[in-house]
């Protein structure tokens, strides 16, 4: 790059810090934020605790990260030889991406008692349904000619994913593991924020309940500059193993390509396996039953036990009140996500402006920063949902640039010979070149909007499924925590599958390529 | 000799799109024959349905006396596609010893050297198709199609994007390497010209579905080019085409 596109990348985070710094000085004694200079002095002071619990969340999210990775990696091969279990592996896989962290944390926690267990365990599931989304999207982006050159010799599936698929989807793999390194740091963090004894989940949680606002700005910007180096290092060895950058993904349903017939097949079997790995697997670790509860302690809970109806009721309640918060928050996000683009589409000048800080920004885990924006913005409804949209509109926002560029030459210069201007330009090549980004960004920011709005309430808030998780927890009443679980990834995997329905038939007119049988 | 035969072999698309209709048809072991015929009449569906890499939906098709599967199975039969494929993280070299590797038949880099050679990417061998032409390109292809040493070829217009002066020239020298070792090949091509050149028999097919219009024998003395034989074969081969193109409209 040039000095003067240095210059340009700079500049925005500058004008960010500056801004953020006049905004602390004039909110001084007004609002709980504190400005750069503050957050300095206090790591300076407290460079050494910091270093160390520092040193204990990258460990954990290290290994979570790499099992996470590991179990992505030989279910998207499985998936590949066995096409037949690839709906079901993808499900599967998205019901443990739904799982709420915040709640899974302290059932972890129960059942593998103290130390470092549970955040490794939170880390490797928040990165293995998307590396695996990623890493399927690269093995079946192969051009059906390729795979036409191995058939020919008679060979099958083993020699297509050995000689042709898993080369061709190295970018992608890249691309997977990039998204999966703040994800991973996320994982860990979440873990702490349930019970751990080092880390700085820990120490955040101490320094909201000391009210500590430096200390609580200080670790959120750790937590970002980390995430942020995290993102780029991936991307570092990736240049430096590709010569390239990694593709921006556009996440693909594992089940994209399916009919009707097929889907509904894959959902049944994916309910069975489901609750079969769910009862079984209590059964085959010989857990705790006051600790672990089974579907069927789940159904009794919530059906015909004594203390059925009120269980629903709160449940219910505390549901209205978290989807209250997140589905405007998400909506928000997206829409303003999707604006901007637009907007920055049409003014192409501040785009080296804006994106830098987009894309670092995309990379951050927000919810690992919850603490200070509810600290600033307040624990109503405005602090809840701007988290909540603010975790939906940087991956928007990026998707929809991406996918705004992607209209073909050709197209934008048909509009050029009639001397069309940018709007028109926008209007009828960019936006519908955009939607396949903009509702794959829809159907993964599902979950995100849900862990977003739960880590909230259990942090601060005290309303909401996230709180009633947090009080269940604190009070041993595993059986209604384990119902907010299942209810809260019941909703999330129906409403990710209503997106990909929605997107499906928005494909089928603006990207039939993606939904090919 | 046994050679490729097709019995009744047809196929229908999704939607009720016939590509092929119901054919009869026998490709002599050992023989080189062109199938020429309009833009989309088939004839590339006709090609993937004797590799076995489409299903078709009514007949059968039998190579060197074996189903496709079974002759694919025993690395019997090399495609050089329409679109070269070539993978773009190989060498040109590797591109074409990847042919052998999938044949499942050990190394042989001095095959591999006089393919390279000629089809003139003598010096290219360590650049990756990125930086090759389209030309370049399919010529590799050609060349990866003929390094597993195939009893049954199949090109499918392998010289479609080659200049007309190389295209005489690849083959001038590439048919004497098939021939010679007494390859069945079935050549798809829209150049009459190649056609000729190149087969020792032209099956001429109507526009889509695919039918059997002319079936032509080629004289010795027209494959050598621009004699009254060429001319004669030629000029029979272009007004078959119009006609059978004339009665689809």
């Amino acid at each position: 790059m040039r000095t003067r596109d240095w210059l340009a990348v700079l500049l925005g985070p500058v004008l960010l810090l500056i801004g953020w710094q006049l905004l602390a000085t004039g909110l001084e004694g007004k609002a709980l934020l504190a400005g750069p200079v503050e957050v300095l002095h206090w790591l300076t002071q407290n460079i050494g605790l910091v270093a160390r619990a520092l040193g204990r969340t990258l460990g954990n999210a290290a290994l979570g990260y790499l099992a996470g990775n590991l179990i992505a990696i030989v279910l998207t091969g499985i998936g590949i030889l066995f096409p037949k279990l690839l709906g079901v592996i993808g499900g599967l896989a998205l019901v443990l991406f739904c799982l709420p962290l915040i709640a899974t944390g302290p059932i972890l926690r129960s059942l593998m008692g103290q130390g470092e267990g549970p955040q490794i365990t939170l880390a490797a599931l928040a990165v293995s349904y998307t590396s695996l989304v990623t890493l399927l999207t690269g093995l079946r982006a192969v051009p059906s000619a390729w795979l036409d050159l191995v058939h020919v010799y008679g060979r099958k599936r083993f020699a297509e994913l050995w000689f042709v698929r898993a080369r061709a989807a190295l970018p992608y793999l890249f691309a997977g593991l990039q998204i999966a390194a703040p994800a991973a740091f996320l994982g860990a963090m979440v873990g702490e924020f349930t019970g751990a004894e080092r880390g700085l989940g820990v120490l955040t949680i101490r320094y909201i309940r000391a009210l500590d606002v430096a200390a609580l700005w200080g670790i959120s910007v750790v937590a970002t500059v980390v995430s942020i180096m995290a993102y780029a290092a991936v991307g570092m060895m990736a240049r430096l193993v590709l010569h390239d950058l990694p593709p921006v993904v556009l996440l693909s349903s594992p089940a994209s390509g399916r009919c009707g017939k097929g889907r509904f097949r894959d959902a049944v079997v994916l309910v069975v396996a489901v609750l079969l790995l769910w009862w079984g697997g209590i059964r085959l670790l010989g857990l705790n039953p006051f600790l672990a509860k089974g579907p069927l302690d789940v159904a009794a809970a919530l059906t015909w036990s004594a203390e059925a109806s009120e269980s629903r009721a709160a449940l219910f309640l505390a549901f209205r009140q978290s989807l209250g918060f997140a589905l405007p928050g998400y909506l928000i996000g997206l829409g303003v996500g999707a604006g901007l683009a637009m907007l920055l589409v049409l003014v192409p000048a501040v785009v080296p402006l804006i994106m830098p800080i987009a894309v670092a920004l995309r990379a951050v885990p927000i919810v690992t920063t919850a603490p200070v924006f509810v600290l600033f913005l307040g624990r109503g409804a405005t602090g809840t949902i701007t988290l909540v949209a603010v975790m939906v509109f940087f991956p928007a926002l990026v998707a929809c640039i991406h996918g705004l560029r992607q209209a073909p030459g050709q197209v934008l210069d048909v509009f050029d010979v009639y001397a069309a201007g940018p709007f028109r330009k926008l209007l009828y090549a960019r936006i519908p070149a955009m939607l396949p980004a903009l509702f794959a960004a829809a159907r993964m920011s599902v979950p995100t909007a849900v862990l977003a709005v739960t880590v909230v309430e259990w942090l601060t808030t005290g309303r909401g499924l996230g709180s009633l998780m947090a009080l269940s927890a604190s009070t041993s009443n595993y059986r209604m925590l384990w119902s907010a679980v299942f209810l809260v990834t019941l909703f999330s995997v129906l409403s990710h599958a209503a997106v990909a329905s929605l997107e499906r038939h928005v494909l089928r007119i603006y990207a039939p390529e993606q939904v090919r049988q | 000799m046994q050679g490729i035969t097709c019995i009744g072999l047809g196929k229908t698309y999704r939607g009720g799109i016939e590509a092929v209709s119901p054919l009869d048809l026998n490709f002599s072991s050992g023989r080189t024959t062109a199938l020429i015929g309009p833009s989309g009449c088939g004839k590339s569906t006709l090609l993937r349905l004797i590799a076995g890499l489409e299903e078709p939906s009514v007949g059968d098709v039998r190579v060197l006396g074996q189903s496709p599967a079974e002759q694919r199975r025993r690395a019997g039969i090399s495609v050089a596609f329409q679109d070269p494929s070539l993978l773009p993280w190989l060498t040109m070299q590797s591109n074409i010893s990847l042919a052998r590797k999938l044949a499942r038949k050990p190394p042989d880099p001095a095959r591999v050297a006089r393919l390279i050679g000629l089809v003139g990417l003598g010096g290219f061998e360590k650049v990756r198709p990125a930086a090759l032409s389209g030309g370049m390109r399919q010529r590799a292809a050609m060349a990866r199609a003929l390094a597993s040493d195939p009893q049954v070829l199949l090109l499918d217009e392998p010289f479609g994007a080659v200049d007309e002066l190389t295209r005489r020239q690849l083959a001038r020298d590439l048919s004497p390497l098939w021939k010679s070792q007494g390859t069945t090949t079935l050549l798809v091509t829209h150049s009459v010209d190649e056609a000729i050149m190149l087969s020792d028999r032209i099956v001429v097919f109507s526009p889509r579905p695919a039918r059997v219009v002319a079936d032509l024998e080629v004289p010795y003395a027209a494959e050598l080019g621009d004699g009254p034989e060429f001319r004669s074969l030629k000029d029979k081969v272009l007004t078959v085409l119009s006609a059978s193109a004339a009665m689809a409209k």
